[in-house]
Order: C-alpha cells, then structure tokens, then sequence
C-alpha cells in the first residue's frame, strides 16, 4: 500500500485553479450571500482540528450559476477533505458537478460525476444532451488503478451502504480509492476533465421552457442537495468541529 | 451441447420459476402473431422465444437462441400490469466457450431517488443480493451507456471467466436470486389509486419501453447475431419482451 506524506499531498485548489487553469478567461465573483447564510465565515477558517476554506463563487455577467465552490478542509495534518461543486441556477437543467476528494495517507477517496438533476431513464434526451462528452472520459478514467481491484471494476459501487447516495449519481461516475501517488496525480486530470465538459455544457445552456418539467427538475434538485446535506456522513464530522450553525453553512456550500 | 460446451440452463431455471405464476401464453401482442418466435432457424442463429401473461403482469418474455454453435444468448423481462406500480424486471445472459456476460435488474418504474417509499420497497429489498453478487468474479459495470441509464441502483453486471464449469452456474445465480425477489413482490402488489402516481408510472413506462424496444437488442447483440436475425426478428423479440 502506498503512503503519501502529509506535504506531498495533493494542493486541490491549486492544482485545479492554478495549474490547471481551469477557471480562465471566466471571471470569479466572490458569492457572498447563499440561501440567506452570509457565507465568509467559510473563506478561511481556522479551529485547533481544522483549518481550510470553502469559497463561492458567481461568475461575473453570467445568471446560469448557482454557485461554484471549490474547498479543502485540513484535519489535524492527517487528511485533507476537498471538494469541487458546480451548480447551475434553477432556470437550467444542468446537471450538477459534484467532487470529493478525500485525501489520507494510504489513498483517496474520491467520488466525482454530473448528477442528473432530472431521472435519465424517463428522459433519454437528456443523456444525448449531456452525457455525450463525458461518456468517453469515463472509459478513459475508470482504469485508473483503485477503481479496479482484483479483476472487479467496482465504479458504482462504492457507496453500498448509502442508496440515496448512488441514486444521485449518473452512469458515469467516478468512485472508488485510489493509492498510488502517480494515480492520484492522473485522478486529478480526471477533475478536471469533468469539469471542463460541465463549463462547457454551461456555455451551451439554455434556459427551460416547459414549467412542468423545471418543477420536475427542481424536485429532484432540491431532494439530492438535501440528502447531501443532511445525511453525508461527512456532515456529523463538520457538526462535531465546527457546531451545527457554521457546519450546515459548509455542506450547503460543498452541496 | 455446441462448441463442445454445455450451455447455462438458463431458459429451463427461469421458466421453471416463472411457471409458479401459472402463465398463459400469448399468440399475439398488439395484433403482431408471435407465432414465428416460438421455433426458429435464421441463417446460423436457432432458438425460440415465448411470451406469456400472468396475474397482475403485463407480459412475461423469455428465451433463447445459439448463434454459429459458438454463442448462447439468453434473456428475460417482465413488464408489470399497468394498474400497478410494480418495477420491471430485465436479464440477460450472453456466453461462449470461455466467458458469460450478464446482467440483471428490476428497475423501478418511478424516480427512486425522489420516490424513497417506491426506492426502499422495491429496490433496497434487493440490496443484499447485489451487495453477495459483488464478489461474482468480473464484475463490471454494464457497458452499453444507454442500457446502464435506465439500470437501477442495485443492477448487477459481468463478464464471468469460465476457468472451471461451475462458474456457469454461479454466472446463473443472480438471475434466479433476481427473480425470485421480483415474484415475492407479487403477491401484495395492489392496484395504484392515487391519480398523480398513476400518471408518473405511465409515463415512466412508456419511457422505459421506448428505450428498450429502440436499444435493447441493438445493444445487447454482437452485429453478426443481430445481422442473421434481420430487422424482422429483432422486432418480433421487441414484441415478446417489451
């Protein structure tokens, strides 16, 4: 097994923002306002445990964004748990860019997708309209070593003990652990390619026109967003750090 | 016996469940004589396919064909009565000499993320054998993107290597294991009052079934198989299973 020191550990943000570049040429507008929670308490934080950030953001001259957060959370200079999300705002059908990346020494743990924001099996159009780019990166990126092991590709399958939260996810996510250095490297390629096919999705957005099925959409939005909030395992740690005011401040922010 | 293997009994198991349902076979679906499906002889494919009606079910499909002596293909569906909110129930089975490619499902005919009622009824139910069959050897997700969008959390797919002659039972098992667990939802499946509910298991149907009869084979079969078969059989098979 693989043991990746605490200062070779992967800088997330950095990596996606500044190496990557992934956000060029779009202008970030610091989101100070998210569902009536004033949201800079979450900037930068600091308690004897945990240090970190989650920043939101709107992109500037743009109405398609909900928010766009990107975060690291360091726990006791043990592990660092970052997470990308990128939602669309509720006149878009989007689907929702969610990333997870928990970094310990032996591996990551690492969930990321576009979530449906309506059932794909009702609407296969909506799998044409928004799968297509992703569908040969997922082919591409499920050989990375972890999301196999001993001869059994185990994507999808690594939330056995949560149903809601495979129910949120597309058949093309990206879940599993992944140890070895270099992979965790190739993981990142991996964060950002999604990302950028959702950027790109965003350009190419248009606004939904049927209101009956924007209420569907909504449904399924408002619910996925709620099970994340409410029943991610990762939400009793962030209540236990930081109190149930600012911990419910961040999982709104990272989901 | 082709190829010098025993096939999976696979359409033997499966009716021999299905038959506690006491079916009646069908002739015709929406006025196409189903007749020609029963026994059948196109080019190097030979098989046979019936469908059936049962109490509370829609149609039951079931067959199988051995294309070139090298290749057994298999499958089964259930589409439930509409007055029901039943899931359906879809298998496949694909082998040859070395390998037995499968997957098995009951896909659940609302939105089961939002619907957790309908997700812990009918699917988390079945959690405990998707979580034994995660250790079947090769396991994989499936790999058609469009079948997979329609698959339920709790689909089981693989590509089961055939290194000794009982991995072709244990290819097997989560078929039965399956349908088994969709014919215990039976007995207490009553009919849907409540209007809305109706209307989003219609629509959801009508959707699923769109898809399948659009895609299913055509993903599901190597092209030489389907290419012997010809458009024809393939829509007769759209008949009996969907």
């Amino acid at each position: 097994m693989a043991k990746v020191a605490w200062n070779e550990m992967t800088a997330f943000a950095k990596v996606i923002v500044e190496d990557y570049k992934l956000f060029e040429g779009l202008e970030l507008v610091p989101l100070e306002t998210y569902q009536g929670m004033d949201t800079r308490p979450a900037w930068e934080f600091k308690t004897p445990m945990a240090t970190g950030f989650y920043k939101p953001y709107l992109i500037k001259g743009s109405d398609r964004i909900e928010k766009i957060t990107i975060g690291e959370l360091h726990y006791m200079g043990r592990a660092k748990y970052c997470a990308l999300n990128m939602t669309a705002s509720n006149a878009y059908d989007l689907p929702i860019y969610a990333c997870e990346f928990d970094e310990t020494a032996p591996r990551v743990g690492v969930t990321m997708d576009l979530m449906p924001t309506v059932d794909i099996a009702r609407h296969e159009e909506y799998l044409q309209k928004y799968y297509r780019e992703i569908a040969p990166l997922w082919r591409k990126y499920r050989t990375i070593p972890g999301f196999t092991l001993e001869g059994r590709c185990l994507v999808q399958r690594r939330y056995g003990p949560w149903p809601w939260a495979r129910e949120s996810l597309s058949p093309f996510s990206l879940d599993g652990r992944v140890e070895e250095k270099e992979d965790r490297v190739k993981l990142m390629e991996a964060v950002v390619a999604y990302a950028r096919v959702w950027l790109d999705l965003l350009k190419k957005a248009e606004p939904i026109r049927d209101e009956g099925y924007r209420q569907e959409m909504l449904r399924r939005k408002s619910k996925t967003q709620k099970y994340y909030r409410d029943l991610d395992p990762g939400g009793e740690v962030m209540k236990k750090i930081f109190g149930a005011e600012k911990s419910h401040l961040f999982v709104s922010l990272v989901f | 016996m082709d190829a010098g293997v025993k096939w999976t009994p696979y359409p033997e198991k499966m009716k021999g469940l299905i038959d506690s349902l006491q079916p009646t076979a069908l002739q015709e679906w929406k006025g196409q004589n189903l007749a020609p499906a029963l026994e059948f002889a196109r080019g190097q494919a030979r098989g046979g396919f019936s469908a059936y009606r049962a109490d509370k079910l829609e149609k039951i499909g079931i067959g199988s064909f051995v294309h070139a002596g090298t290749r057994h293909f298999a499958f089964c569906s259930i589409m439930p009565g509409e007055a029901y909110d039943l899931p359906l129930f879809l298998s496949r089975l694909e082998e040859g000499k070395e390998e037995v490619i499968l997957l098995v499902d009951i896909i659940p005919t609302v939105d089961s993320l939002v619907d957790e009622e309908y997700r812990k009824k009918y699917i988390e139910s079945v959690q405990p054998l998707w979580d034994r069959f995660a250790a079947l050897p090769g396991i994989c997700p499936e790999e058609s993107d469009i079948i997979r969008s329609l698959a339920s959390i709790i689909y089981t797919a693989a590509r089961v290597p055939i290194e000794k002659e009982g991995m072709r039972l244990a290819a097997l098992a989560p078929h039965t294991e399956y349908l088994k667990s969709y014919l215990a939802f039976l007995p207490e499946a009553a009919p849907v009052t409540d209007e809305a509910k109706k209307k989003e298991l219609a629509a959801k149907r009508a959707a699923l079934r769109t898809t399948l009869r659009a895609h299913f084979f055509k993903e599901m079969l190597p092209g030489p198989a389907r290419e012997e078969l010809g458009d024809g059989m393939i829509e007769l098979l759209n008949a009996v299973y969907f």
